[in-house]
């Protein structure tokens, strides 16, 4: 083993495990991710374990929980969002083959019922003379968002980090949220939503937007639990053919999980744009224009409906 | 009559038997992968993941037990047991239970098993760990030197050829701090890379966190060291969760709106109680 | 005014007990909003899924319901304010009929607003999480302004009856002499009452009328302050305000028929009330044509992509029917018959009355569900059943309920108390006199 203590200095990463470790002190930073350091606590339960070194080390039993398992947040906190960060997302037209790998993976990780997709991949053509493309939308968390003007409770609000949510547990189900948002990107409970029960019965968090309950509207939620915790959303994972990229405006960074770029570079360089600029509701979802295809565009039978929409 | 009746009780118990035997051999095949894990030489943990077919396309299986080995499948060297996730993962930190087995090498190999069971068939896997770390080193003028270096006995040897991802640590990702995606080592377990990243923002104090990464190498597992440097510019963040416009909470109405709401309200209502005192004038007079 | 005379007016004025057809026609209002009750309980249990509404037409006939009783609320405004403060004097027979049929609507309209909630049990959130910044909040607002007015403004005229009916002989049973006695057996007729009660009416009818406008102009900022084609609209709150004040008029007229009918007010409703009604009609019928004009013609000559979908599927497509339906019956029809000195006798302004409040109803549903089947972006990735929308059994059955329920408030208001104002009646008609 190297005994030169400047470079074992060097493997260790901002004054942590050897030293404090065996020390014993148990007021340590979570080993896996510093960023959710703050929402973990210790349980002051140590576990012993090796190092590299094949020196012990001990680490409080708390941080070795998968970051699955961390706490929902409050009401409050969940209202007010993650400081510091403004999150944005960018989808590439020219690799969208209606695949629908996002909608299944955004349905199945919300409990979502058929036929309430947060998720849609559209066929558009805009024009007699111009291409069709496949577009998928997603709640395009509005920095001037028409939906949380006219909700008359609050149920639907913006938060710091942009994003914006619904608190099922207020939500009086008036629809008002349906009819000002210009992308259809909402949908309703009508009935009693079809989720199994272990689901049903824990108690709504804004930020995984589950259990769906009766009666309240719902819709993409740029999988805040997920951001909280510094992963991606289900739809971004998902996707076979890297269509969407997820990130940081204030990071200037976006990734899709396999190829991360500069946000800006990548407006920049291939022309990205929002959808309805016109209207000013400011999304914070960018498209990036469907040149030079990775597929030609096949009409695919729609998801839901019985019949196929001619483009 | 009783005759009968025991026949087609035996018959009907036969076949239940030959029945529930057919349905045991229709196991699905479960195939189990592992990986090595140290972020900054922190703690270091086994990776398994589960895949089977279900409907024809492959799906992570969660629930399913699994022990996690050292160098051999014998109880003896068992460093501990896990449950998959529902995204067909299960984790183990390495145990210190271990340490005299891992002193004893610098090249080991790791077992996951997981053991037959109603719907899935038994399955195991290993992978061979050679122990080996990175060293992160910048300098003021934005180069970075990573040293991949190899246990080889008592030493800590340098490692040639393997391919490194030196970038800065983002949301959900790690941007390339230039065009190049991947530095491979030289003859001195080194790779060098510029950092081509202008006016990057980093947090409030424009710091960024540069990470250099060794990914599913076949000998080294998956490695990364980071080191934090002032080279971003201030994140420059201002809130305006405070501010008030038409979308913001309820307390951050604009204030106009608010003004003019509750003066034309408040003129109409104090009409209106005005006009049910007069009715309680009329009442009075008329008592 | 000789006291026969005066006794003459009372007994024709009070309030009758029903007779067969009175009977009949209370029993059937009652099985009506029974029905209704039993659709809203099913709708409760299951949910709104028992409506046809979907995510697309998420606002069906509950919403166009209720800006059809908002705007047959202003009736009130018009016929008892706007009228009393110009001393139009022929009108004021029909200011009670024309002031509970508002009460009676507005009533109705949250009652509506609240069936058509998804969670109407959460209704408490609008007081303690109030957003202002919510038109739905100004509704709630100018909704509970606007009832209270109206109560009032039913009530104050009310005033002076209620010693009439106490004194008279056939003034009702015990049961109906206490509600008397609670509400009015203060009023002696007294200068100095008479003085506070008129005082106190001039300034409900001039508070009135902005209210009634601000009630409306909300109303219809529920739909223009969003993007949608068929409502971004500049000209929506003066649209709607003439849309209703037309209806208003047109419900006046069937009531007025059927009172005078069932009551035998011949001298009291006579031929010139309906020839000055019929005409006030054919006016707001015109005012309310030249603003279909503006919303519909200007935004047809542009032919902006989003509309073109919208106006096209009104005049031409799945919804052309409906569309001129509604426009026919609600103003051609009503126009061409009432223009005519013979149209504006009692049977066929009673006629015209009803097209125009049929006509209105239809004409709100063309307001409120076209455009929500017209988004922006394909309807896609939906079942098909969200594409179309009819209203299901339970959605016909609560709304003809909540209308049988506002008929019902009506004709039990008419049972208590009298339809046409028994003093003001008499004090007009001494004025006459003494002129």
């Amino acid at each position: 083993m190297n005994s030169n203590d400047t470079s074992r200095r060097d493997f260790l990463v901002t004054g942590l495990l050897a030293g404090a470790t065996l020390s014993g002190c148990s007021d340590k930073p979570n080993p896996f991710e510093d960023k959710v350091t703050a929402m973990i606590k210790p349980s002051g339960k140590m576990v012993k374990l090796l190092s590299v070194d094949g020196e012990v080390i001990e680490v409080d039993e708390a941080y070795l929980k998968p970051v699955e398992d961390l706490p929902p947040v409050s009401n409050m906190e969940a209202r007010k969002g993650i400081p510091g960060k403004k999150f944005v997302m960018v989808i590439d037209l020219s690799r969208c083959k209606s695949v629908k790998a996002c909608q299944v993976a955004c349905n199945h990780a919300h409990e979502l019922n058929p036929g309430d997709n947060w998720i849609k991949i559209y066929p558009m053509q805009d024009s007699d003379h111009t291409a069709p493309y496949w577009e998928p939308s997603t709640c395009m968390h509005c920095d001037e968002p028409p939906c949380v003007k006219v909700c008359p409770v609050d149920a639907t609000f913006k938060r710091e980090d942009g994003i914006v949510l619904i608190d099922s547990d207020r939500c009086i189900g008036c629809r008002f949220c349906m009819a000002a948002c210009p992308y259809s990107t909402r949908v309703f409970n009508w009935g009693e939503p079809d989720i199994p029960k272990e689901v049903k019965e824990k108690p709504y968090s804004c930020e995984t937007s589950m259990p769906q309950k009766k009666g309240t509207v719902g819709k993409c939620d740029f999988c805040a639990d997920m951001t909280r915790k510094g992963e991606l959303p289900h739809c971004v994972s998902a996707c076979p053919n890297g269509v969407f990229f997820f990130g940081d405006m204030i990071e200037d960074t976006v990734t899709n999980g396999a190829e991360t770029f500069r946000f800006s570079d990548l407006i920049r360089d291939k022309a990205g744009y929002r959808l309805m600029e016109d209207l000013g509701t400011k999304p914070s979802v960018y498209y990036l224009p469907p040149v030079n295809r990775n597929f030609p565009f096949e009409d695919v039978e729609d998801s839901v409906g019985t019949h196929k929409e001619k483009v | 009559m009783k005759k009968y009746k025991y026949y087609t009780l035996t018959g009907l118990i036969a076949l239940q038997i030959t029945g529930a035997c057919f349905a045991q051999t229709e196991k699905k095949e479960l195939i189990l992968g592992l990986s090595y894990i140290n972020d900054n030489n922190q703690v270091q943990y086994l990776k398994a993941n589960t895949k089977a077919k279900v409907e024809g396309k492959f799906r992570q299986i969660s629930g399913i037990p699994v022990s996690f080995y050292i160098g051999s499948a014998v109880p003896a060297n068992l460093l501990g047991k896990a449950v998959t996730d529902e995204h067909g993962l299960a984790a183990l930190p390495i145990p210190a239970s271990a340490r005299d087995e891992w002193n004893k090498s610098s090249s080991h190999s790791f077992l996951v098993v997981s053991d037959s069971s109603v719907s899935y068939s038994a399955a195991t896997t290993s992978i061979d760990l050679t122990k080996a770390r990175i060293r992160l080193d910048t300098a003021a003028d934005k180069k970075i030197t990573a040293v991949l270096v190899e246990q080889k006995g008592a030493d800590w040897t340098p490692v040639k050829g393997v391919d490194m991802k030196i970038a800065v640590k983002r949301l959900g990702g790690d941007l390339d701090v230039s065009e190049t995606p991947t530095y491979t080592t030289d003859s001195l377990g080194e790779a060098h890379a510029d950092f081509k990243l202008l006016n990057l923002p980093g947090d409030a104090t424009g710091n960024l966190v540069i990470v250099a990464k060794v990914e599913d190498n076949d000998l080294f597992g998956n490695l990364s060291t980071e080191r934090t440097v002032p080279w971003g510019t201030s994140s420059g963040f201002i809130s305006d969760y405070d501010n008030r416009s038409l979308f913001a909470r309820a307390s951050r109405a604009p204030l106009w709106l608010l003004w003019m709401a509750t003066s034309i309200t408040i003129s109409v209502w104090i009409v209106i109680f005005y006009l049910f005192v007069q009715i309680w004038k009329i009442k009075k007079l008329g008592a | 005014m000789e006291i026969s005379a005066r006794q003459k007016i009372i007994d024709d004025l009070l309030p009758k007990k029903f007779g067969a057809k009175g009977r009949i026609w209370a029993l059937t209002l009652v099985i009506v909003c029974l029905i209704g009750m039993y659709a809203y309980y099913r709708q409760l249990s299951k949910g709104l899924i028992v409506t046809d509404m979907r995510d697309y037409a998420s606002w069906g006939i509950y919403i166009s319901n209720f800006v059809f009783f908002v705007a047959i609320s202003l009736v009130g405004s018009l016929i008892t304010a706007v009228l009393r403060i110009v001393h139009v004097n022929w009108s004021t027979p029909l200011t009670r009929i024309a002031e509970i049929i508002a009460v009676s609507a507005i009533t109705f309209a949250s009652l509506i607003i609240i069936v058509d909630m998804g969670r109407p049990e959460r209704f408490y959130n609008l007081f303690i999480h109030g957003r202002l910044q919510s038109p739905i909040l100004w509704d709630v607002i100018v909704i509970t302004t606007y009832f209270f007015i109206s109560l009032l403004l039913l009530y104050l005229p009310l005033l002076p009856d209620f010693e009439i009916m106490l004194k008279a002989k056939a003034g009702g049973g015990k049961f109906l002499r206490g509600i008397y006695s609670f509400l009015g057996s203060f009023w002696k007729n007294t200068p100095q009452q008479i003085k506070i009660s008129e005082k106190s009416v001039r300034i409900l009818c001039i508070t009135i009328i902005p209210v009634a406008f601000a009630i409306h102009t909300v109303t219809s900022w529920l739909f223009a302050t969003t993007y949608r084609p068929g409502w971004d609209s500049t000209n929506f709150g003066a649209y709607f305000i003439s849309g209703a004040f037309l209806v208003g008029s047109g419900a006046v007229l069937v009531a007025m028929f059927i009172f005078r009918y069932m009551y035998d007010l011949e001298k009291y409703i006579t031929q010139e009330h309906f020839d000055k009604m019929g005409k006030i009609v054919v006016m707001l019928a015109l005012v309310y044509l030249y603003f279909n004009l503006n919303e519909f013609l200007v935004p047809a000559f542009k032919m902006k992509k989003t509309d073109a979908d919208h106006l096209l599927g009104l005049f031409r497509g799945e919804y052309s029917r409906v569309f001129w339906f509604a426009l026919t019956t609600s103003m051609f029809l009503p126009i061409l018959i009432l223009v005519f000195r013979k149209g504006r006798k009692p049977v066929p302004a009673f006629i015209a009355g009803v097209l125009v409040v049929v006509g209105s109803w239809f004409k709100r549903y063309v307001i409120v569900t076209p455009t929500l089947l017209h988004p922006f972006l394909p309807m896609y990735d939906v079942p098909d059943s969200y594409k179309h929308y009819f209203p299901s059994w339970e959605e016909w059955a609560i709304a003809m309920g909540s209308l049988a329920g506002m008929l019902l408030i009506i004709t039990l208001f008419a049972r208590i108390f009298p339809i046409i104002p028994i003093q003001e009646t008499i004090s007009e008609i001494e004025e006459h006199e003494k002129v």
